[in-house]
């Protein structure tokens, strides 16, 4: 993955993930509006196989597993994509501030990183959600309260290099206030930092949300999520309709690795020199 | 890996685990269930319907919906306004500990749930029981606070010994939580929580000891992994829901359906803006494909159901009760009674826009299908239905303005099954007792007659009169009595009789309700 | 005295400072943790009566709830709660399961064993994978076994281990019927070696997969750079064969990262094994993190939260340990 890729493999996960992103989400944009978001019940056709008129299945509600699927797929990504968003904000809020800081301040906010860190973020998800059972914002709590300690520690390593920049020690010494220097040189160095652990975070957002989910734990079940979708089609396995998790899974699957290559592609483009930490 | 092997190890010697694997013996039995018991304290709830394999009532079901003496000698006397019960008791009776049962654990028993020390869960179920006394070593009478003629089938409670109940504190850390010592056919072996539950045939039992002597219950709690499980030949039966249980009931298994008395309704709160209406209950009733609900979500294992007496209770049930399936009507109705189509397609009157909100619990996926069908199904009439999965304290503190939707059901006596859903006077006494506050003259009094006459026929008139008096003013959609479906090994026991069963289920109903008189086939 | 004496004295003292600080450093973020979890769960508006009761809660009237509320101290602030709770910690009253209705303490001692022999036996699958499958992939950098180790790698880190778990069971259990589909032992069966050994084995084997790729990766890629280095080249312009370039020089170098990458894998380890117990029903703590979960038995929770965060610490600390132990150029002060 480090390795010098030729410059055709490169462009080839990058024009790959983005054809699959752009695909993937304009039909999850523009299809389930146009029927009815897949949440009307069918008493006569419960998991009918892949087909002309269903080309993913049906599920055990007759509903079709296509839309139902795409709604999904947007649900959890609108979930996932606001958390990253707020998570990044915190955790750049967090990073800066440690690292602008420094001294007590830092070490008692790095303190802090460490001790969420410390918790396996699934675990902490659960408890959270769990006190909050089946609201949206419970989900999307549990996965920005527990992601935001990686970008915290990013942002405050990429302030602290440009401490050292001959410029900033002529705008301390020229007179300028902590502050100033805060929102005039850190601020926007660390945006592109930051930018790229918001769309880096997405995988692991939406992973984590289909994991609750799954577990009965996160979005109300009867909403479509590909969490939902995939808990639901837990009996399908013996009952033979296979679709009801494979259709699902690659949608999933497709969407994540589509994101990573994306964000993989900037990183080694836009911040070659940081790589290892941000596999996040 | 080498600490782990060796507590592997250790844990291996530790364990005393049944002999036999499942199948092999015919007097061992290996059944899985989905549900394990928090307690197996009747006094915490364990069994509260009957049925439970450790301890006896003084009254059991006889499984076709009469009662039976068990630890009574013979049938309970009331006087003649059914408040004062007078029960004789077996003499020949010993605990599981050895120590002789007699009247003095039947008044511990009875005292303790109705006694706040002891914070019992079921002290509601008692709540006419005002005095319990022996009146000599055999002999027990209860007093009630007012007439009450279905009382034998709260005496269905297990008979704890009377040295367990010494102390009046709160039972959760009562021994008999985890270790029951009562009368029953079968005492406990052993009880590896998460995991599984030994009974061994208790050998002095009154009733005769158990051929099958051995019965194992695993828990899975997951539908699917026992499902799974069965079809690789693991167990003696279990309990599914329908459309699994007939896919793995095949080869040397089969798969028996059992009528119950276990309903699922929306409850319409009166006192909001919508479900309040007349006109949008009757239409909702008439809008919901009952039919339709039973043969996709349950497979066909289900019957429709208008009112809380399912059709198994075939002495109180009105057969004339019911709502037909009648889109076309449920929108006329509407349409006369004012609420008119908007642009959106949901009807509004004046300013309300018809729509409210249905509750479900979030862990269970029955629950969660028929909130999303029925939503469905009202919005084909123009009735904006959202589901909301919520937990047990959320559904509590919403129960009285939105709707839910509600299971339950006991078929011993339609007293349990219609008085706390339907009766004016028990709104307020508790979170599920009419949560809806559904109020209706009529039902009221034919409930209530139907509480205090002795006499069989003309209490079961009345409790038809409460169904057709309902019907004419629905408070609740009633969908359905769901069958309750089980998988079970052929051809190596006798003893199999069906049984129509409580909201209870597991597998000390279903088929193995009465395994301690089953016997092996070879 | 000889240099290697003095050396693992000094080795051992580095050591011994490393613990210390390590244990001053896991106090307070013990401590954190457990009162952050109740923190969280006094601004829930769930209520833990509801546990008590059951199903019973639908018998129940509004008094005798509230009697049982106020015997059972759910009236009592949160900080209260925290108090006895903690002092009762320390005291090693661990407090008692409200969702298994036993004593925590015997919940861990139940689970703890089945969920160690699981991620133990995950964790062995998966260094074994990365250790054979990374090696071989950068010696052959750019072949077709590289090729398909690289894409998997990649593609398997976008699988969800619930989604394999899912596939596994379908294709081994259902499909081929070679391996068990849930629990410790068939059941009935004595709890027996062989008994756990088979049914250990398509967990395990989930397990070790969904945490493999991000370690094949990265042996790969250190096994690249090592093999580059100027003592490997040395090795290979001296005549020495292969195998033992490979072998004795370029994998011990790369070693030293890998050992401290598993260490910061823990976390994930505990994130797939908290799925895989669920999807197998296999009796672990993990399972019970979801079960405690969903009945919000905050007693248990706090305390399955506090042992999987010491796992966390104690893995980074064993995995810094080791490094200290292979390596003679890290110093013990990083």
């Amino acid at each position: 993955m480090r390795g010098r890729a030729t410059g055709a493999r490169v462009r080839a996960r990058l024009w790959g993930s983005l054809g699959t992103l752009v695909l993937v989400v304009l039909a999850a944009l523009i299809v389930p509006p146009l029927f009815g978001s897949g949440s009307t019940v069918h008493y006569e056709a419960i998991r009918l196989p892949p087909g002309w008129a269903h080309p993913f299945g049906t599920d055990s509600s007759g509903r079709d597993l296509f839309v139902r699927s795409l709604a999904g797929l947007r649900i959890s990504l609108l979930v996932a994509a606001i958390s990253a968003v707020v998570s990044t904000v915190l955790g750049s809020a967090v990073g800066v501030a440690a690292g602008a800081l420094g001294g007590w301040s830092d070490r008692l906010l790095m303190r802090a990183v460490d001790a969420v860190n410390a918790v396996p973020h699934l675990l902490l998800g659960i408890v959270i959600v769990s006190l909050y059972r089946g609201s949206v914002v419970a989900v999307m709590l549990s996965i920005a309260l527990t992601h935001w300690a990686t970008v915290a520690r990013i942002v405050r390593s990429e302030v602290l290099s440009l401490r050292e920049r001959p410029y900033i020690d002529a705008a301390i010494s020229g007179g300028a206030s902590r502050l100033r220097v805060l929102y005039r040189h850190f601020l926007p160095a660390v945006v592109p930092q930051a930018a790229l652990s918001a769309v880096l975070l997405i995988p692991h957002a939406v992973w984590h949300e289909t994991a609750l989910s799954f577990l009965g734990l996160g979005l109300p079940p009867h909403m479509a999520s590909i969490g939902n979708i995939l808990g639901d089609g837990r009996s399908a396995v013996l009952l033979g309709a296979w679709w009801l998790i494979l259709f699902p899974s690659l949608l999933l699957v497709a969407t994540t690795l589509a994101v990573s290559g994306i964000a993989a592609t900037w990183r080694d483009r836009v911040v070659p020199r940081r790589r290892s930490e941000l596999s996040l | 890996m080498t600490t782990s092997l060796a507590t592997l190890t250790l844990f291996g010697a530790g364990c005393s685990v049944p002999s036999k694997p499942g199948g092999d013996g015919a007097d061992s039995m290996l059944l899985a269930d989905g549900y394990e018991p928090d307690s197996l304290n009747p006094l915490l709830g364990y069994a509260h319907a009957g049925a439970a394999k450790f301890y006896d009532g003084l009254m059991a079901f006889d499984g076709k919906g009469s009662l039976l003496p068990a630890l009574a000698a013979e049938p309970p006397v009331a006087d003649e306004d059914a408040r004062r019960w007078t029960v004789k008791l077996r003499g020949d009776v010993t605990f599981h500990d050895g120590t002789p049962f007699d009247a003095e654990d039947v008044v511990a028993t009875y005292r303790a749930a109705i006694d706040p020390a002891y914070a019992s869960t079921i002290s509601s179920n008692f709540d006419m029981l005002d005095r319990v006394e022996a009146l000599d070593p055999h002999t027990v009478r209860f007093d009630l606070k007012y007439p009450y003629v279905p009382w034998p089938a709260r005496m269905v409670l297990g008979i704890v010994p009377a040295e367990k109940l010494a102390e009046p504190a709160p039972l959760t850390n009562s021994e008999l939580n985890t270790k029951p010592v009562g009368t029953g056919p079968y005492q406990l072996v052993e009880w590896r929580q998460g995991e599984r539950m030994v009974w061994r045939g208790n050998p002095d039992y009154w009733g005769g000891a158990p051929a099958i002597g051995e019965v194992t219950v695993v828990f899975a709690t997951d539908d699917n992994t026992r499902a799974q499980r069965v079809r690789s030949g693991e167990f003696d039966g279990t309990v599914l829901p329908p459309v699994l249980a007939e896919r793995v009931g095949t080869d040397s298994y089969r798969t028996v359906h059992h009528d119950t008395a276990d309903y699922r309704a929306i409850t319409l709160p009166s006192t909001h803006p919508v479900t309040g209406d007349p006109t949008v209950r009757t239409a909702l009733n008439l809008a919901a494909n009952r039919d339709g609900m039973i043969d996709a979500l349950l497979g066909g294992h289900g019957i429709p159901g208008h009112t809380p007496i399912p059709p198994s209770m075939d002495r109180y049930h009105e057969p004339t009760a019911r709502f037909a399936f009648d889109r076309k009507r449920a929108k006329g109705m509407l349409d006369a009674g004012g609420w008119r189509p908007g642009p959106d397609g949901v009807r509004r009157r004046g300013g309300q826009r018809a729509e409210f909100t249905v509750m479900y619990f979030a862990d269970d996926s029955l629950r969660k299908q028929l909130a999303v069908a029925f939503a469905s199904d009202a919005g084909e009439v123009g009735i904006e239905v959202r589901p909301a999965g919520v937990d047990r304290t959320e559904a509590a503190s919403r129960i009285g303005t939105d709707a839910i939707v509600l299971g339950g059901g006991n078929p011993l006596d339609p007293d349990l099954q219609m008085y706390d859903s339907l009766h004016s006077s028990v709104i307020g006494t508790g979170t599920y007792n009419n949560p809806a506050q559904y109020r209706n003259a009529a039902v009221d009094a034919a409930l209530d007659r139907g509480r205090h006459t002795t006499d069989s026929a003309r209490r079961a008139r009345y409790y038809k009169q409460a169904q057709t008096a309902y019907v004419a003013d629905p408070g609740l959609v009633y969908l359905a009595f769901i069958q309750h479906s089980y998988v079970m090994r052929t051809g190596a026991w006798n003893g199999y009789e069906p049984v129509i069963e409580p909201h209870t289920h597991g597998t000390t109903w279903g088929p193995w309700w009465n395994v301690e008189d089953w016997t092996p086939q070879r | 005295m000889t240099p290697t004496t003095a050396g693992s004295r000094s080795r051992a003292t580095a050591v011994a400072r490393l613990v210390l600080r390590r244990l001053a450093f896991a106090v307070p973020v013990l401590f954190l943790v457990a009162f952050g979890v109740f923190l969280l769960a006094a601004a829930s508006p769930f209520d833990p009566v509801y546990q008590y009761y059951g199903v019973q809660i639908l018998n129940a009237s509004a008094a005798d709830v509230a009697d049982v509320r106020a015997r059972l101290g759910l009236d009592e602030g949160v900080l209260a709660q925290f108090w006895g709770w903690f002092t009762g910690v320390l005291s090693g009253d661990l407090g008692v399961s409200r969702s298994m209705r036993q004593p925590v303490a015997r919940v861990l001692a139940e689970r703890l064993p089945w969920t160690l022999l699981l991620t133990v036996t995950g964790l062995v699958v998966a260094v074994v994978f990365a250790l054979v499958l990374g090696t071989v992939a950068a010696w052959r950098q750019g072949g077709w076994i590289d090729r398909v180790v690289t894409a998997l790698g990649h593609a398997l880190e976008g699988i969800p281990p619930f989604v394999l778990a899912l596939l596994a069971i379908a294709l081994f259990s259902l499909g081929l019927g070679w391996l068990p589909v849930a629990g410790l032992t068939d059941a009935g069966s004595a709890l027996s070696i062989g008994q756990v050994v088979e049914h250990l084995a398509l967990p395990a084997l989930v397990l070790g997969i969904s945490q493999s790729p991000w370690l094949v990766l990265h042996v790969r890629q250190s096994m690249l750079s090592s093999l580059s280095q100027d003592h490997v080249t040395g090795a290979r312009a001296r005549g020495l064969g292969e195998r033992v370039v490979v072998l004795r020089h370029a994998l011990p170098t790369a070693l030293l990262p890998f050992v401290t990458l598993i260490g910061a894998r823990i976390p994930e380890l505990v994130t797939g094994t908290v799925l895989v117990e669920e999807v197998f029903s296999w009796p672990g703590l993990a399972a019970a993190v979801v079960t405690a979960a969903t009945a919000v038995d905050y007693p248990l929770l706090a305390i399955l939260t506090l042992v999987a965060t010491a796992a966390v610490l104690l893995g980074s600390l064993l995995a810094d340990v080791a490094a200290v132990l292979l390596d003679p150029r890290v110093s013990a002060d990083g």
